[in-house]
C-alpha cells in the first residue's frame, strides 16, 4: 500500500476505493435496500433483492477499479 | 445406509491418501509443512483461500439466518470480498516479501520481530488462538448435524469422522497438501452447492425459476425481500456494521498467512480477480439464494417452526439446516449423500486451515519463539504435527459445550476476536513510526474490552457492545496504539531498514528482473 500511495495513480484508487465505502455505507443509511414507499420489496429483474442487487454493483465497481489500477498502474505489476 | 457408509468412507480415503502422498514428497522441513515450502501459485492459492474461508457455515449458517431474518447479513459478504481482496492488494505483496527474506514461518513471527518484542508475540499468539480455537470445533459439530439428519446415526459419529480425516490431513500433509486437498473439497462443495440449488429450483419452481420463488416468498413473507426483515433487526446502523466487520476479513489468522505461501509476486495481482469474479459474483451468491429465496419459497416458516418443535430445538438451530431439509425433501436420497460431502468437505477445508495455522503458532511462536530458540527442523514441526491433536480435542470440547447459532458465532465473537491484531499487523507493515508497546498497549486494550463487552450482560443487553461487538474493541485498541506509538520512541533505523526499506526495495527489484 506503501507503494500507492507514492503516485497519483495510486492515491486516485485509494480514494476511490474508500469513496466507495463510504458511499455504500450512506446508501445503507438511507434506506437503499429498504421497501419501496408502498411497502412493496424492490426486486431487480424480478428476483434480485437490493441487498444483492446493490452488493454485486459495490463488486463489480471494485473489479473494475482493481483491473484498471493493478494492470495499468500498479508499480509492481 | 450402507451406500451412504460406503461413499462416507472412499471420501475419507480419497483424502487420507492424498494426505500421505504430501508426507512422501514433501522436504520435511518446516518451511514445507508450515508454508508448502513457498510454492503455492494463483490458482491454488484461490481454492486454498476461497474455500479456507468457505465453511460449513456457508451451508447452514449464512443462509440459515437469512431465511429468518431477512437479506441483510448478506452485507458481511459483500464486506468480506473487499476484505480479502484488500489483504491480497493492500498487505499481501510486504507480508510475502518480509516473510521471504527473512524465512520467516508464521504473520505473528514477522510482527514479534518488528516489534522486537517476546511478549507481543506472546499476546498475539493467545489472543488468536482463543477466538481461532473454538470455530475448528464448530466445523465437526455442524458435520455432526448434517451426519445425523442424513443416516440417522448420532451425530457424535459424524464429528469423530470429520476430525480423523482433518488430523490425519493435517499431520500428514502439511500446508501444501492442505492447498491441494482444498482444491478437491472445494470442486465437491461447489458442485453440491451449485448442483443442489439448480436441481430443486427445476423442481419446485419449473415455470419461472427463481422470479417464481420471489413471487412466492413476496406473497408469503415479504419482509423477507427487504430490510431491515421480518425482526426489524437490520436497521441502518446494523447494516453498516456488519459491512464493516465484513472488511474486518482481511484480518483472518488463517488467510493472512496464505500471503506467505504464495510462490511470486504475481499472485498478488492476480489473486484479486479471482475474488471478486469468482467469489464475490458467483460462489457467495448461490447460498445467498438459497437462503433468501430458495429455502423460504419451498418451506413455509410454519413448517419450520413445527419441525423445530418437533425436534426440541429453537427456531434457529432448525433454520440452520433448511437447506438441508429442502433437499432432503425435494431431491432423490442418493443426492442427499453427495451434499453431506460437500458439507463435510467445506468443513474440512475450513477446519485444516485453521488448524494448520494454529499449530504454525504454537510451535512456531509459543514454543521455539519463547522457550526452545534453538530449536531445530525436526522439532519444530514434530511440535506443530503434536499442537494440532490437542488443538482438535481442546476446541471439539469447547464448542461441544457452547453451542449457539453458527452464524453469529462467527460475526459476533470470532471476527472481533481476529480483528484484535489487525492495529498492530497494519502499523507494523505499513507505519514506521508504530511502537512495541503500542502495539502491546493497543492489543490488550481491544481483547480487554472485546472479552469485558461480551460478558457484561445487564437486563439482557450488553451495555458496551456499541453497534457490533467489533466496533468499540477495534476502536479503542487503534487508538491505543496509536497514542502510545507517538508517546513512545520511534523504532531504531535497523527495523526500518529491515522491515521497509528493504522489502521495497526486494519488491522493486523483483519486478525490474522480471521485466527484462
Amino acid at each position: 500500500m506503501r507503494e500507492m500511495i507514492r503516485h497519483r495513480a495510486g492515491r486516485i484508487y485509494l480514494f476511490v476505493l474508500v469513496l466507495s465505502i463510504i458511499g455504500y455505507i450512506v446508501f445503507l443509511a438511507m434506506g437503499g435496500t429498504t421497501a419501496a414507499e408502498n411497502g412493496e420489496p424492490i426486486l431487480v429483474f424480478g428476483w434480485m433483492t437490493m441487498s444483492l442487487f446493490s452488493g454485486v454493483l459495490f463488486v463489480g465497481f471494485w473489479l473494475v477499479t482493481y483491473i484498471i489500477y493493478f494492470f495499468l498502474f500498479w508499480p509492481y505489476r | 445406509m450402507g451406500l451412504t457408509l460406503l461413499v462416507l468412507g472412499a471420501f475419507g480415503a480419497i483424502i487420507i491418501l492424498m494426505a500421505a502422498y504430501g508426507y512422501r514428497i514433501s522436504a520435511k522441513t518446516a518451511e514445507d509443512y508450515m508454508l508448502g515450502g513457498r510454492t503455492i501459485g494463483v490458482v491454488v492459492m484461490f481454492f486454498f483461500v476461497l474455500f479456507a474461508i468457505s465453511s460449513a457455515w456457508t451451508f447452514y449458517g449464512f443462509p440459515g439466518l437469512l431465511y429468518t431474518q431477512g437479506p441483510g447479513y448478506v452485507m458481511f459478504i459483500w464486506g468480506s470480498v473487499a476484505g480479502f481482496a484488500g489483504l491480497y492488494m493492500f498487505l499481501g505483496p510486504r507480508l510475502w516479501a518480509l516473510a521471504k527474506i527473512n524465512r520467516f514461518l508464521s504473520p505473528v513471527e514477522v510482527l514479534g520481530e518488528r516489534y522486537q518484542s517476546k511478549a507481543l508475540r506472546l499476546i498475539l499468539s493467545l489472543s488468536i488462538l482463543a477466538f481461532i480455537v473454538p470455530y475448528v470445533g464448530i466445523q465437526p459439530l455442524g458435520v455432526g448435524a448434517g451426519f445425523e439428519a442424513l443416516t440417522g446415526l448420532p451425530a457424535l459419529w459424524g464429528a469423530i469422522y470429520t476430525v480423523v480425516i482433518l488430523i490425519v490431513l493435517v499431520l500428514l500433509g502439511g500446508m501444501r497438501i492442505v492447498a491441494w486437498v482444498n482444491i478437491f473439497l472445494g470442486v465437491v462443495y461447489m458442485s453440491a452447492l451449485l448442483g443442489s440449488l439448480l436441481w430443486v429450483i427445476s423442481v419446485l419452481f419449473p415455470n419461472g425459476g427463481l422470479v417464481e420463488a420471489a413471487d412466492i416468498v413476496a406473497r408469503t413473507r415479504p419482509e423477507l425481500l427487504s430490510d431491515p426483515g421480518p425482526a426489524g433487526t437490520y436497521t441502518p446502523i446494523v447494516l453498516g456494521g456488519t459491512f464493516v466487520v465484513g472488511i474486518l476479513a482481511f484480518s483472518w489468522p488463517h488467510v493472512a498467512i496464505g500471503c506467505m505461501t504464495a510462490r511470486d509476486k504475481s499472485l498478488f495481482k492476480w489473486f484479486p480477480l479471482l475474488i471478486f469474479v469468482f467469489g464475490g459474483l458467483f460462489f457467495y451468491i448461490l447460498p445467498f439464494l438459497w437462503g433468501s429465496l430458495v429455502a423460504p419459497a419451498a418451506m413455509p416458516l410454519g413448517e419450520l417452526e413445527q419441525l423445530a418443535a418437533q425436534n426440541g430445538v429453537s427456531l434457529q438451530t432448525e433454520a440452520d439446516r433448511v437447506v438441508q431439509t429442502v433437499i432432503k425433501r425435494t431431491l432423490p436420497e442418493w443426492f442427499g449423500v453427495f451434499v453431506l460431502l460437500g458439507v463435510i468437505a467445506a468443513a474440512v477445508s475450513t477446519a485444516a486451515v485453521q488448524l494448520m495455522t494454529s499449530s504454525v503458532i504454537v510451535s512456531r511462536d509459543v514454543i521455539q519463539g519463547l522457550f526452545k530458540p534453538n530449536a531445530s527442523d525436526r522439532q519444530i514441526t514434530g511440535w506443530a504435527r503434536w499442537s494440532v491433536v490437542a488443538i482438535v480435542l481442546l476446541s471439539l470440547i469447547i464448542s461441544f459445550f457452547n453451542q449457539g447459532a453458527m452464524a453469529l458465532y462467527l460475526t459476533d465473537v470470532s471476527v472481533p476476536g481476529f480483528a484484535q491484531w489487525a492495529p498492530a499487523l497494519v502499523g507494523g507493515l505499513l507505519w514506521k513510526r508504530g511502537t512495541k508497546q503500542g502495539a502491546i498497549a493497543g492489543t490488550v486494550a481491544g481483547v480487554v474490552y472485546l472479552v469485558l463487552s461480551l460478558l457484561i450482560v445487564i437486563d439482557g443487553s450488553r451495555p458496551l457492545v456499541i453497534g457490533h461487538p467489533v466496533l468499540p474493541s477495534l476502536m479503542v485498541n487503534t487508538i491505543v496504539y496509536i497514542v502510545v506509538s507517538k508517546l513512545t520512541p520511534r523504532p531504531g533505523e535497523e527495523i526500518e531498514a529491515q522491515f521497509f526499506d528493504e522489502v521495497e526495495a526486494y519488491l522493486k527489484a523483483e519486478t525490474t528482473s522480471r521485466g527484462k
